[in-house]
């Protein structure tokens, strides 16, 4: 059989595929609540034989990484026996979906800030306050850091690391064109003038050459914009907490450098993806977590990148640290000691510090952070210099996303694009994104 | 087609001198039959049930499942919550869904007809009579072999980004260049051109119709002065057209679920803005990619009906240009 289009009645068999799916999920979801997370957490059992699952987003690198880990936690528990996986992000929220609806969520598995309020709130996390002080620690996190992986009053999720935004720049571009890296602290105005010199200086260089991409499309960013104009992004219920006009206002700041053909092109950032145009040496700047600074530099093909504070606004820099790649246990686990006592380890062991770098951002516990071995100029050694540096900027708390910001950051985005294109103007990109939130923000 | 080998396999299998004369009448003979007995039919139903169960199970289980998620809202977490036709009035509200659902209908409407006239094309060219002409078929059927898969959506993305072949192409014609990617004009044209690479399986089904047309109606057309586009169009098309319905068909229904190659060129976004947001892929966004399943089997069930109505369209206008052999009007 070469085609497998036999009949007409094929033409369900799409629908069917996914509504396979579905019904499954549906019979196995009214086993509804969870059993374990109520028990009382003791210390993990060493006189059997244990299995746990731990799953994470990723790549081949960040895969060796936990790799080791999971074999240094091996030695330490013999009895326990780690079995591994790891997708990459869009598979992985697909796959556990699919998991959440058939309680068979991983054991241990990477949490984002994006989704862990959909999680917990829906009855899918363990609850691992009663494991604190027993199997896992958490004495040595800072307690907003820790804070957010916290949903109505349990502990959910535990922060690995840190991050916070930056503004990476190519030395080696900028030496081909002869200008100057952005002043530190520059206001966002300025910023767009620098991009627009740098565009003009670098317009007959072969392939062109362009200050920076247009940001204007990151919902973080726009965050991070709207904490600088001293306003909130997100209300307590996750609903937006800005009206449309700031949004209106922070698309058409950016239009003069789009109608001029200032920004990186739309057409070519879409060419190069998953890579982007500072990845490609055709893009000067870029802002975006400190943490990617690692995978720049390897696309780029040079070290030889910089990283500054995100410009500023009226308000200073206002930054925030945002905790990243939280670890959580599945509501459904058969072993919530042993799930938490990974955990610890992978938090809290200074050598699993050394093990991931900075890959998966800062440490978020000291004994991890300072267990790294920097080499001076390395990309490690600049991340941490520059949350070392840029912490007496960072003022603001961290806006904790809520229930369906995986969601509208996704619009946000789109909508950056069609903005790109041309084909919405700034009020309808604002009337569109406050719909997609009026359907996704703030649970239903 | 199924129906029909079963039959002739159980005559088979009763060793009955008919055997032979079912070549010519397989269905029929039902009058002879002798009554089957219960150990038979239940050995029958056991060696279905395989199939049955996985119909059963997989296909009409979760078909009934989909129309009843279809009015409710439904997250995978928590339980479905009947609203009604709240989705399908969403639906038709929702920008997004008619621009998945243009853009499907421009890929249907033109990729169709576009690629079996090329299927059509080439099967002609291979109907002559030439040297090596076993290996041009097998030749020109390969990029239907692969044409599905991932990989060469990954090489079709690549011959048409910035200095690809594409654009190397348009630039020694002195045409404007760049890459067809990163263009939302342009990723259409590149869509169906995929699709229009992909013509073996219809240019085979044509082949076999061009086969079966008897040689003294073209040379009885030819003694009567045609000459080759006369007789194409008065001798070919009208003996083909039995064949010509059934590859349009096919192909109608296979175009409303494109998917995977929209998926991998535009990576996983329906992008550059919306223009290769496929039904499909809209669909498989809002079930798993923002989890509104409700919603998304609306959508699945407004395809099938959209499906089947044009369907039911083809065969209602079959009847004014199909003709079969034996067919006395």
């Amino acid at each position: 059989m070469v085609r497998t289009r036999t009949t007409a009645r094929k033409a369900a068999v799409h629908a069917t595929a996914l509504a396979a799916a579905s019904a499954l999920a549906l019979s196995a979801c009214s086993g509804g609540g969870s059993a374990a997370s109520s028990a009382e957490a003791a210390p993990v059992a060493t006189d059997r034989d244990i299995e746990l699952s731990l799953v994470w987003w990723g790549d081949d690198d960040r895969a060796s990484r936990y790799e080791e880990a999971v074999t240094l936690f091996e030695e330490k528990y013999p009895n326990i026996d780690v079995s591994t996986q790891f997708q990459a992000w869009d598979d992985y929220w697909t796959t556990r979906t699919t998991e959440a609806a058939g309680q068979t969520l991983p054991d241990v598995f990477q949490m984002d800030l994006a989704y862990i309020h959909q999680y917990a709130s829906n009855n899918q996390l363990l609850d691992l306050s009663s494991q604190v002080g027993v199997n896992l620690e958490t004495g040595d996190y800072d307690e907003t850091l820790l804070g957010s992986g916290a949903v109505n009053g349990g502990q959910f999720g535990v922060p690995t690391s840190t991050n916070t935004l930056g503004m990476f720049y190519h030395q080696d571009l900028l030496d081909e064109l002869g200008v100057e890296p952005p002043a530190e602290g520059l206001t966002w105005d300025e910023y767009d003038a620098w991009i627009r010199e740098v565009s003009e200086a670098g317009a007959d260089h072969d392939p062109q050459i362009y200050g920076g991409g247009d940001y204007t499309g990151t919902l973080w960013l726009f965050i991070q914009w709207l904490l600088q104009q001293g306003k909130t992004a997100f209300a307590e219920d996750g609903t937006p907490a800005f009206e449309k006009a700031d949004l209106v206002a922070w698309v058409e700041r950016t239009q003069p450098l789009r109608d001029d053909g200032v920004f990186f092109p739309i057409e070519r950032t879409k060419q190069v993806e998953p890579l982007t145009g500072m990845q490609v040496n055709e893009s000067v700047t870029e802002l975006t977590w400190d943490n990617m600074l690692a995978g720049y530099a390897a696309g780029a093909g040079t070290e030889n990148l910089g990283l500054l504070p995100v410009p500023t606004g009226a308000e200073g820099s206002q930054q925030f640290w945002k905790p990243s790649m939280l670890l959580a246990s599945s509501a459904n686990t058969q072993e919530p000691d042993a799930a938490a006592a990974l955990i610890d380890f992978l938090v809290n062991d200074p050598e699993v510090g050394k093990i991931f770098g900075t890959s998966k951002g800062v440490p978020a516990v000291p004994a991890q952070k300072d267990a790294m071995e920097l080499e001076d100029g390395s990309i490690d050694q600049k991340i941490v210099t520059y949350e070392e540096e840029v912490a007496d900027r960072v003022t603001a708390d961290t806006p904790l996303p809520g229930e369906g910001y995986g969601v509208v950051e996704a619009e946000f985005k789109r909508l950056g694009e069609e903005l790109a294109y041309g084909n919405v103007t700034a009020e309808e990109f604002a009337d569109q994104w406050f719909q997609s939130a009026e359907a996704n923000l703030g649970g239903q | 087609m199924s129906a029909t080998t079963t039959e002739r396999g159980r005559q088979a299998g009763r060793g009955s001198a008919r055997g032979k004369t079912t070549q010519s009448s397989p269905a029929r003979g039902g009058a002879a039959k002798p009554p089957r007995s219960r150990a038979e039919t239940r050995a029958g139903y056991a060696f279905l049930s395989p199939w049955l169960l996985g119909f059963g199970l997989l296909t009409a289980g979760p078909m009934l499942m989909s129309l009843y998620l279809a009015f409710t809202d439904y997250n995978l977490f928590r339980a479905p919550e009947f609203v009604g036709i709240d989705n399908f009035t969403a639906l038709f509200a929702d920008p997004r869904f008619l621009k998945s659902a243009q853009v499907t209908a421009i890929y249907v409407f033109v990729g169709v007809p576009v690629k079996l006239a090329a299927a059509l094309a080439v099967a002609l060219l291979l109907n002559a009579k030439h040297r090596g002409q076993g290996a041009y078929r097998s030749m020109f059927y390969a990029p239907s072999l692969i044409g599905a898969s991932v990989s060469v959506a990954i090489v079709w993305r690549a011959m048409f980004i910035d200095d690809g072949v594409a654009d190397r192409v348009q630039q020694f014609f002195g045409l404007p260049g760049g890459g067809w990617v990163g263009n939302p004009d342009m990723t259409m044209p590149m869509m169906i051109l995929l699709a229009v690479w992909q013509f073996g399986a219809p240019m085979v089904i044509f082949l076999a119709g061009l086969k079966q047309i008897p040689a003294e109606l073209h040379e009885a057309a030819a003694v009567d002065g045609a000459g080759p586009i006369r007789r194409f169009v008065s001798v070919t098309i009208p003996m083909l057209s039995p064949v010509l319905f059934f590859n349009l068909l096919l192909e109608t229904i296979g175009a409303f679920q494109v998917f995977s190659s929209a998926f991998i060129i535009s990576g996983g976004t329906g992008g550059p803005a919306d223009s290769t947001l496929f039904y499909t892929f809209y669909l498989y966004i809002k079930g798993f990619t923002e989890f509104r399943m409700g919603y998304a089997s609306a959508m699945a069930w407004v395809l099938v009906l959209v499906v089947g109505i044009i369907t039911a369209i083809l065969f209602r206008t079959s009847r004014a240009w199909v003709h079969y052999t034996g067919d006395v009007r």
